[in-house]
């Protein structure tokens, strides 16, 4: 069975995608900037903290100052690229990065609200995460799929040495 | 458009030093120094030299093919290193990625930061 995403020989990619699939995505992708610009504490695993500590606190708070708008804008600006063209059946080099980059923002929210960690198991179909974990997983695949094609047009070689 | 152009505006000079944000030349040294101060002005050249490591730790929602992907597209690391890494953060719970100067350090975890990866930096002791 192919893959329902692949490079075509012009560089554009092609997604196909359930229609109900493609909705259900802009929806999701339609709510998250403006949490974003809020801050909600729901996206707060799209801030991680580059100094972690209580003694650089400081540096913390500077690292946030200079980051956290940029930070906003680049997720909003993938997040509406997925919304404009969420119902394309081939996308830009760009738009595809865009989609990867709105795909994992949604993951990252709804993994986080689910308490997802490794080894878990997926609710029962009567619990009232179940729906949500549903999406996290769609979610998942399409990732998973997504950077199988861009992995393959990465070169295997490059720097094999480590940064120490 | 990086943050960082912003920045290297604000504070002149590269590498992060603690003093960034002074006046430029409010910190240069006096022509004679103090006896007791130069074990202290050493230790701070030292302290200033120490490269900072960029850290990625383990998450329980990134998936291991996506963070190959990212440490070989952010840092041009081949598949098998990219994919080494990934290993160590899955089992070891983290693993340096990059290390240099402050101030490329946390372009390198910013860059992390907006692939979704939970990283971030400390000075190398």
């Amino acid at each position: 069975m192919s893959s329902p995403i692949r490079r075509r020989r012009d560089g554009r990619y092609v997604i196909r995608l359930d229609p109900n699939a493609r909705i259900v995505l802009a929806d999701l992708a339609r709510q998250l900037p403006e949490a974003l610009a809020a801050r909600d504490p729901m996206v707060c695993r799209l801030f991680p903290p580059a100094y972690p500590g209580a003694e650089l606190a400081e540096a913390e708070a500077e690292y946030r100052e200079l980051v956290d708008t940029a930070l906003v804008n680049h997720h909003s600006r993938a997040l509406e690229t997925l919304v404009a063209t969420a119902e394309a059946d081939t996308l830009s080099e760009a738009e595809f990065h865009d989609w990867l980059d709105a795909v994992g923002s949604l993951r990252l929210v709804l993994g986080t609200r689910l308490d997802v960690h490794e080894d878990m198991e997926a609710p029962d179909p009567d619990d009232p995460t179940a729906a949500e974990y549903g999406l996290f997983v769609f979610l998942g695949e399409l990732q998973y799929l997504m950077v199988e094609v861009l992995a393959d047009d990465l070169p295997d070689e490059g720097r094999a040495e480590g940064p120490l | 458009m990086s943050p960082w152009t912003r920045r290297s505006h604000r504070i002149g000079s590269a590498d992060g030093d603690p003093a960034a944000g002074s006046p430029p030349g409010a910190t240069a040294p006096p022509e004679t120094v103090p006896l007791g101060d130069l074990g202290t002005l050493l230790e701070e050249d030292v302290a200033t030299d120490r490269p900072w490591l960029v850290i990625v730790w383990n998450d329980p929602i990134n998936l291991m093919s996506y963070v190959t992907y990212v440490l070989q597209k952010l840092f041009g690391y081949s598949k098998d290193k990219a994919t080494a890494l990934m290993l160590d953060v899955h089992h070891k719970g983290r693993a340096v990625v990059s290390s240099g100067t402050r101030e490329r350090a946390e372009l390198d975890v910013y860059r992390l930061h907006e692939h979704g990866l939970w990283a971030t930096m400390e000075q190398s002791t």
